[in-house]
């Protein structure tokens, strides 16, 4: 990230006054695209150049197409490619008479595609402006311009008393600000044994430490909101349903850290977190649990939240850092890490939404009830989703160590229509897919790692023995070579060629492929370069020929 | 500090990134983004190194030494990864880079010749209304040194990186065009970019390029 573009935001504009990316996907709602003039006026209104803000408007989904008066946007992600294969993409183009980024020539239409709505439990999903309509006749209801407004998905806990899927009572922040020192806190959340819930699974209190030493007059707490994996609903459900949890957890970590400001980074693909979110920072403005007293006597904290704007690399640490500064997305190589330099330059605390849903729990019962939660296993419990394949999809907290064949079988209820499971990708894009042959691997770190799966953020798609193996590869290369943020070498073009060596049916060069598999692996910056050849891997392992391998 | 580069000991201060370390050794790395006037950026993978105790090479040019480390810039995975990605970028332009220039130098250091892959390349795409500097879209690799050099060392923010994967590249101003941008027509762009893509447009001529004007 440009030191001296960090700095231009920091001199003209304070926390909370819209972002360049703001401002800009504003343009684009109020005229349909962004032009010249917006750039300059939004360059004048931000202090930054111009040639920086034009770089800004063409990197994200939201500002990139044109958009029409109704704007239609359809789902091309895992869970939605999983229940009809791409065809509901298909028909939306047809039956809209517009490619896939068109607007119509009268500008009355407009389709576009986006990754993941977070209705994977009721697939396909397609957005009218803020409607999200799901299911197999939404298509139809969109077409006939009469979308409807799709059921949320149910969450449910399997834990004798749930520790995430519960409305937050701030109890644990009222204990520790008559209990614990900012430094008990940060080691009771060590004991606890907290890891970051985001894909990376690094331990919590590390970064803790860290951002709380780094020395400075103001330290971030920041909240990755961005939740990019498609057929993933699990932070979207926290923010919307238990937005009191998130706030209480972001108002622990700023009294550990010694932070006065929280930033929630939300992606524009949730239009309902947003307003959850500050509904509910204003109820604990109203009680005083955030404010100029929250983390006590004169000691102030507050959050405040920022739009994404359609990127799925944005979820990565160092480019939600300059999303939420309001520059583009790309990834930054590290040092210096957050902790470090974040937000403006200052030591900043990065968390997942439902890392940070955690520490409630342990503030108010320690670290030993939380490591009792899951014996034997990864401290904690975990949210896992299921897509609309399985019978009963919902998001559902659960003990590490459950097997499995336990999370599709018994908890989701085996695939719907008694069909049969083929594979599940595990954790998102970037995770490995588990063949129905190996269903008995028990849901935590290692023995995922030990079969190339991981737990990643928790999402689990099914796939039925409709999906063609190398549809899926040709489905998460083009996704992968799409949303490569295009900072490094390896992803920018390795993951395009990657993505041609599956297209058509030719068979495909084994040596070549691996080849290429490695330089990303080896070679790229961050975790999506790196981690898109996962899945790939586990289908070259359990589904060569389908893959076409030659 | 003390590092061992190859084998060699080496003396370097704190702070100190494995590719100082590297160059202080007298060894070598190939680097494509790398610019000693700027911050290092990390973004062509190309100076892979494999250090002892690590499992996978890192990037010489944004990772600090620390006390003791052993650096093995002949690392086999490190230096195939750097190869296999110097063939990805060249696989990106629609012709072969100008003898002359640094991309050029790197493949012939990297023993990259026949490409391998075939499919999209960039499209072409000039502007030649400044006086002096002419840009190529097609045949930039998105190293970010010329929007860098701009920004940290001139201080004109002329220019910018745009899109993103396969599409990146970069533009002047609000991609109008060298002329129609806050240019100080300084040239350092044209200096650093390794592949011709920015160039001054005397040297172009000397080349014989033939060029077209582009579409605003
Ligand atoms: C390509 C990519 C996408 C990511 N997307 C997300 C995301 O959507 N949400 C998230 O919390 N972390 C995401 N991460 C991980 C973040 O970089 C970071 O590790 C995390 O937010 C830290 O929080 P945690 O320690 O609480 O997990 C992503 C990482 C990469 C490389
Ligand atoms: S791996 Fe891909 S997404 Fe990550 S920095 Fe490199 S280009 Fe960007
Ligand atoms: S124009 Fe040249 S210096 Fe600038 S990013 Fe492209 S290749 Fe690099
Ligand atoms: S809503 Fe389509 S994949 Fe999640």
């Amino acid at each position: 990230m440009s030191r001296n573009l960090t700095a231009l935001v920091a001199r003209h504009s304070s926390l909370g006054e819209p972002t360049a990316v703001e401002l800009l996907a504003q343009a684009v709602r109020e005229r349909g695209a962004v032009v010249a003039d917006d750039v300059r006026d939004v360059a004048a209104r931000t202090g930054l150049p111009e040639a920086t803000v034009h770089g800004i408007a063409t990197f994200y989904d939201d500002l990139r197409e044109p958009r029409g008066a109704l704007d239609v946007r359809v789902c091309t992600g895992t869970a939605c490619f999983a229940a009809t294969g791409g065809r509901h993409v298909a028909e939306l183009s047809d039956g809209l008479g517009l490619a896939l980024g068109e607007r119509s020539e009268d500008g009355s239409v407009s389709l576009g595609e986006t990754v993941c709505l977070g209705f994977c439990h009721c697939s396909p999903a397609v957005r009218v402006g803020d409607v999200v309509d799901a299911g197999p006749q939404a298509v139809a209801r969109v077409l006939s311009r009469e979308p409807r407004q799709a059921a949320e998905p149910q969450a449910q806990s399997l834990l004798a008393e749930p520790v995430l899927t519960r409305a937050g009572d701030w109890s644990g922040l009222r204990r520790v600000l008559a209990e614990l020192t900012p430094d008990q806190l940060v080691e009771e959340v060590a004991q606890a044994g907290v890891l970051g819930r985001g894909g990376a699974a690094f331990p919590a209190a590390v970064k803790w430490r860290l951002t709380r030493q780094a020395p400075a007059a103001e330290r971030f707490v920041v909240c990755n909101g961005d939740e990019g994996d498609a057929g993933s609903y699990i932070d979207k459900q926290l923010m919307e349903h238990s937005p009191e949890l998130l706030l209480e957890g972001m108002a622990l970590a700023a009294y550990a850290i010694g932070a006065r400001h929280g930033v929630v980074l939300v992606r524009s693909e949730y239009p309902r977190s947003r307003p959850a979110l500050e509904e509910a920072a204003e109820r604990a403005r109203e009680r005083g649990l955030l404010g100029p007293d929250a983390l006590g006597d004169g000691i102030p904290f507050d959050v405040i939240v920022v739009d994404g704007a359609g990127s799925y690399v944005v979820g990565e640490e160092t480019a939600l850092l300059a999303c939420l500064q309001g520059l583009r997305g790309v990834v930054s190589s590290r040092p210096p890490y957050p902790a470090q330099s974040g937000v403006r330059g200052l030591p900043t605390l990065v968390h997942n939404v439902e890392t940070l849903c955690n520490i409630p729990f342990i503030a108010a019962r320690g670290a030993q009830a939380y490591r009792e939660l899951s014996p034997g296993a990864t401290p904690g419990s975990k949210l896992v989703c299921f897509n609309e394949r399985f019978a009963r999809p919902g998001v559902f907290e659960i003990p590490f160590g459950t097997s499995v064949r336990e999370l599709c079988e018994d908890v989701a209820g085996g695939l719907r229509d008694g069909a049969r499971l083929k594979a599940v990708q595990i954790g998102g894009p970037l995770g490995g897919i588990l063949p129905a042959s190996l269903l008995d691997t028990p849901f935590d770190l290692e023995p995922l790692a030990a079969v190339g799966c991981m737990v990643g953020h928790g999402s689990l798609v099914g796939f039925d023995e409709e999906t063609g193996m190398r549809d899926l590869a040709r489905h998460l290369l083009g996704f992968g070579a799409q949303e490569s943020c295009g900072k490094c070498f390896p992803c920018r073009v390795g993951l395009t060629r990657a993505h041609e060596m599956v297209q058509g049916d030719a068979a495909v060069d084994r040596a070549r492929l691996e080849e290429l598999l490695e330089a990303l692996e080896l070679g790229s910056l961050c975790a999506h370069g790196g981690g898109m050849p996962a899945p790939i891997r586990s289908l070259i392992a359990h589904f060569p020929d389908e893959l076409g391998l030659a | 500090m003390r590092v061992e580069v190859d084998g060699a000991p080496v003396e370097v201060p704190e702070g100190a990134t494995l590719l100082e370390a590297v160059r202080a050794a007298g060894a070598r790395v190939p680097t494509l983004c790398f610019d000693e006037r700027l911050a290092p950026f990390g973004a062509c993978r190309v100076c892979l190194v494999g250090v002892e105790g690590q499992d996978k090479p890192v990037a010489s040019c944004t990772t600090p030494c620390r006390d003791g480390m052993r650096i093995d810039t002949r690392d086999p995975a490190a230096r195939r990864v750097a190869g296999a990605v110097v063939e990805l970028v060249l696989s990106e332009l629609p012709e072969p880079p100008a003898a002359h220039t640094e991309l050029a130098a790197v493949a012939r250091e990297l023993g990259v010749g026949e490409l391998r892959w075939t499919g999209r390349v960039h499209e072409k795409r000039h502007d030649m209304r400044h006086p002096y500097l002419a840009l190529q879209n097609e045949l930039c690799i998105s190293c970010g040194r010329c929007v860098r050099i701009c920004d940290e060392v001139q201080g004109a923010f002329a220019l910018t990186a745009t899109g993103r994967g396969f599409e990146a590249n970069i533009a002047a101003g609000i991609d109008a065009g060298f002329r129609d941008s806050t240019c100080v027509s300084c040239g350092a762009c044209a200096d650093t970019c390794p592949t011709d893509a920015i160039t001054e447009l005397s040297l172009l001529a000397l080349a014989g390029t033939t060029t077209e004007e582009a579409q605003a």
